[in-house]
């Protein structure tokens, strides 16, 4: 008898070893859907971009995306069809709270207010890019907040 | 979120400790089989404390580290609360003594929470916290003793308290590897600057630990220093090379250092000397076997049988108790503090953190891997500790101290963490200790499962005697059920009594340190219950309490009052008397003297072996002696008064059975040396086998001494010969030749022989009953180890009258 009581014990404990390890276990999965999702709903401040080229009128984008790439390549954000602007010329990046400029080893160098641009460096509202000869000027709006895309749930 | 977790997954460790300690509370009761016992509660104190202490842990936590990772307290505090409750299984004393430790540990953890976080002060004194600790080592090497009186001199102490510098000296060496190792900016594998003040400072310790002989911990720096210049050059060729260099050192040390000699021959060979060198690890391999797949249960194995089993073989105890289920579990536990430590490493903020939560991650899995590796005998036994489990305050100090740092490291505030030239280090060394932790798996499902029952059934088990104390052992009896050898007691206590000592020689005996012999040897699996019992109830007995069923009774051919008056016949000269049934081969009578008395083994077993007359051979079944002309009835039956070759004679004797042992579920004798005729010896059982043909028909009978066994569900059920008879002689030739022999006015043929060896005489007696007697056909053999034909002719007269009149 006594024997099948503790028969009975030893299983429940060997049951409850996995009960700790089981629960240890989806907490972690709780945790990498937690991180997915708190990095989904993280928000991008929306940045505008009015890009000049000569005497042309400006053309004004909007974007709420973390990366924003500039070049000559039609599959960038931001096509410029210039001469003397590289294939994959700059990128923009939003990290830290901050957004970036980052030259991407371009022919021409990117100006930031009249300075190269050699290492990622933060950009504010208001500040002028040179790409060759394209000229950009930013203004974010951290008010103006674009939810990103969702995919709607069932 | 991260408090809800922690507390979550404590509550889960408690429930687990909870129903430990209700086993362990049970065991005594389960073992006994009764409830009227004295359970065992002592080690309720060390629950109340553990649950104590960590909920005080657990609290403290919360308030000063909010963000911290939520899995390693609790997978730490489940593993120390196990190795906890597993020492006071194993010796209530150092139970105590490990609560103890776990109280100072738990405070120096706590407080350990309170220093800055980010650690700089580890950082700026890494020469001074290294310095020291070395100089507390060395100072092991003049005032150094070791707490258990035998092995190297480790411990620094007095009082009672003792302490071993070598364990946080590991974790020294992990913060100054770290510490100087994020101080450099280049990592170019050739620099100077990189590895001569870490590989000058890792060599001194190496040398303190080598002239230490804690080879151990030798290894463990070894491993430590590479991992840590692996982590921070992402180069594999420092892997490689100190793998070569480790090899080297196995090697060199194979040949050089006793220690490293005697380790590694265990590892590579354990069955050579499994009660010597290598008692360790084959008792260990046992331990786990014994677990099974479920465990024997907290409180139910025999762990104390494996040496040092609270500290070094902690892992084989836990194996024992709680089988392959709890050790998965272990190395679960292991393997999540393990990983979430390599995950703590890549979110830290700087390179000092980093390096030091996954120094702290592999010195950790790799001295967890070390052990339970050797105790599985998947690696050579190195004497280090499992973290968290094993007992020694200096460990559990040392673990909880790096369990702090890592908490303190885990709790950062949504900061990016510092960025990483080259991940392939960190994925490389997380998936090597990965790979470690499911080869110990495997290693121990394979003891435990696989080659489980093959080991539990070496005789040097010492389980099966234990088992012996515990469950009643079947009975001899003789042919009218009299009791020869029984068992009494209480479960606990039970004991083979040996209430016909004359017959020693022939029932043998069952004992925990001379093991068994005789018919108590040969009828072991019956009289243990493992024979005739139904396998569900085999397996339902060994899943409950670890040991087989109740045992059977056998009933023998041995008729006790023939046998008592053949004793007092004999009386003190050395000799062998057989009576069998020369039909049914049944053996009536078998005596062997002189005899010894079983029951005093306890006292005289020792002596036993060397006593000059051979008490211990049954001289009836394994006597060897010269044939000389013993069988010349039966040489007369077959070749009339024709004297044979030597060619047909050997011919002749090899169809009597004398070049073979006779198949008898007993241990017996025949002659494998003497191929040549004249030289060729025979047993007394032989003899009687072959004489039995003259009495019955010129026929061999199957000779039989174990005749039934009392299954549950059967009652006696009879156990077959081993045998046929054969016809050897013909029938009417065999029946002339016993005439021939006929004692006059009796109804029985009788023959003396006479044989020498070495210079001593020997007396035949062959004797039968005529081939027309109505009565059971009897055959008697008499071999006496003197000139004495006037006792072989009264042992004949006395017994065929009893025998015959009945």
């Amino acid at each position: 008898m006594s024997g099948t009581i503790v028969l009975a014990l030893r299983l429940i404990t060997a049951l409850a070893l996995y009960g700790f390890l089981g629960w240890a276990l989806f907490f972690l999965w709780r945790e990498v859907q937690r991180q997915g999702v708190s990095l989904a709903t993280r928000r991008v401040p929306g940045i505008s971009l009015s890009v000049r080229h000569g005497n042309e009128p400006p053309t004004i984008k909007h974007f709420a995306q973390p990366e924003i790439t500039l070049g000559r390549d039609p599959g960038c954000d931001i096509p410029l069809m210039d001469d003397t602007v590289s294939t994959r010329h700059a990128l923009l990046t939003y990290h830290h709270g901050q957004w970036w400029l980052e030259d991407l080893a371009s022919t021409n160098g990117t100006l930031l207010n009249e300075t190269p641009v050699s290492m990622p460096t933060v950009i504010t509202s208001g500040d002028d890019i040179t790409c060759g000869s394209m000229h950009l000027t930013i203004t974010l709006s951290p008010n103006l907040v674009i939810e990103p895309t969702q995919r709607l749930e069932k | 979120m991260a408090d809800e977790t922690q507390s979550r997954l404590l509550r889960w460790a408690t429930l687990v400790l909870l129903i430990q300690s209700t086993v362990l509370t049970l065991s005594p009761a389960v073992r006994e089989r009764t409830w009227d016992v004295d359970y065992r509660l002592s080690h309720w104190l060390g629950f109340f404390v553990w649950l104590a202490l960590m909920n005080f842990a657990h609290r403290a936590t919360i308030k000063l580290l909010p963000e911290r990772d939520p899995y390693l307290l609790p997978a730490a505090a489940l593993l120390g609360g196990w190795g906890l409750l597993t020492i006071w299984r194993l010796d209530e004393t150092f139970g105590l003594r490990q609560t103890t430790w776990l109280v100072v540990s738990t405070i120096v953890f706590t407080l350990a929470l309170y220093v800055p976080k980010n650690l700089s002060f580890l950082r700026r004194y890494k020469y001074v916290l290294l310095g020291s600790g070395l100089l507390i080592t060395a100072l092991t090497l003049l005032l150094g003793t070791n707490p258990l009186g035998i092995g190297p001199d480790l411990w620094l102490g007095c009082c009672g308290v003792y302490f071993q510098p070598s364990e946080p000296l590991k974790l020294l060496l992990v913060i100054y590897l770290s510490a100087y190792l994020a101080d450099r900016v280049s990592f170019r594998l050739t620099s100077l600057p990189l590895f001569v003040p870490t590989l000058v400072v890792t060599g001194l310790a190496l040398l303190l630990l080598l002239v230490q002989r804690d080879l151990g911990t030798a290894s463990i720096f070894v491993f430590i220093f590479t991992i840590m210049i692996f982590l921070a050059t992402g180069k594999r060729r420092v892997l490689l090379s100190v793998f070569f260099f480790l090899a080297l050192a196995l090697f060199v040390g194979y040949f050089y250092i006793d220690v490293v000699h005697i380790r590694v021959q265990a590892w590579l060979d354990p069955w050579i000397d499994p009660s010597g060198q290598s008692y360790q690890i084959v008792q260990s391999l046992l331990a786990v076997a014994n677990g099974g797949t479920i465990g024997r249960g907290l409180g139910l194995g025999s762990p104390s049988l494996v040496p040092v089993a609270i500290s070094d073989f902690i892992f084989a105890a836990i194996a024992e108790e709680t089988g392959l289920l709890g050790t998965m579990g272990l190395l679960l536990l292991i393997w999540l503090i393990v990983s979430r430590g390599m995950i703590i490493a890549l979110r830290s903020a700087d390179r000092f953190r980093r390096y030091l939560a996954a120094g702290i991650a592999a010195y950790l899995g790799i001295q967890s891997l070390l052990i339970m590796g050797g105790n599985l005998r998947l690696l050579p036994l190195t004497g280090v500790t499992l973290p968290f489990v094993s007992y020694g305050g200096s460990s559990l100090l040392t673990s909880f101290i790096a369990l702090a740092i890592l908490l303190i490291i885990s709790n950062v505030e949504d900061s990016e963490p510092a960025p990483l030239e080259d991940p392939k280090p960190y994925t490389f060394l997380a998936g090597t200790l990965a790979l470690g932790f499911a080869s110990v798996a495997l290693t121990c499902a394979w003891w435990a499962v696989i080659r489980g029952p093959d080991l539990l059934s070496r005789t040097d088990n010492a389980r099966r005697s234990i088992a012996d104390r515990y469950v009643q052992r079947g009975e001899l009896l003789d042919r009218n059920n009299q009791p020869i050898n029984i068992t009494q007691g209480e479960s606990g206590t039970y004991n083979r009594i040996y209430l016909y000592p004359n017959l020693a020689p022939i029932s043998g005996y069952t004992h925990p340190i001379f093991g068994q012999a005789g018919l108590e040897a040969t009828l072991d699996n019956y009289l243990r219950g493992l024979h005739g019992n139904p396998s569900s109830l085999i397996w339902w007995e060994h899943l409950l309490y670890g040991t087989p069923p109740p045992g059977l009774d056998v009933r023998l051919s041995i008729d006790l009052s023939l046998q008592q008056t053949t004793d007092q016949l004999l009386g003190d000269h050395v000799g062998s008397v057989i009576l069998m049934n020369a039909q049914t081969g049944e053996i009536l009578i078998m005596a062997s003297h002189p005899a010894y008395d079983p029951n005093k083994l306890d006292t005289e077993g020792d002596a036993l072996a060397s006593i000059p007359s051979a008490p211990l051979v049954n001289r009836a079944a394994q006597g060897l002696y010269p044939i000389g002309n013993a069988l010349l009835p039966l040489i007369q039956a077959e070749f009339g008064i024709v004297q044979p070759t030597e060619s047909e004679l050997e011919n002749f004797y090899q169809k009597l059975g004398l070049y073979r042992a006779p198949s008898i579920n007993m241990p017996v004798a025949f002659d494998s040396q003497h191929k040549v005729v004249k030289d060729l010896k025979m047993s007394p059982l032989q003899a009687g086998i072959a004489a039995a043909s003259l009495s019955y028909q010129g026929i061999e009978p199957a000779p039989r001494i174990a005749m039934a066994v009392n299954t549950l569900q059967q009652g006696w059920v009879v156990l077959p010969a081993e045998n046929q008879p054969v016809e050897v002689i013909q029938p009417a030739a065999a029946n002339e030749a016993a005439l021939a022999f006929v004692i006059e006015g009796k109804p029985y043929w009788s023959h003396i022989g006479r044989a020498t060896v070495d210079g001593h005489l020997i007396t035949w007696l062959i004797a039968g009953t005529l081939p027309d007697w109505s009565g059971t056909p009897l055959v008697l053999v008499v071999a006496l180890e003197e000139n004495n034909v006037l006792l072989a002719n009264q042992i004949r007269s006395s017994i065929f009258s009893l025998a015959l009149n009945q």
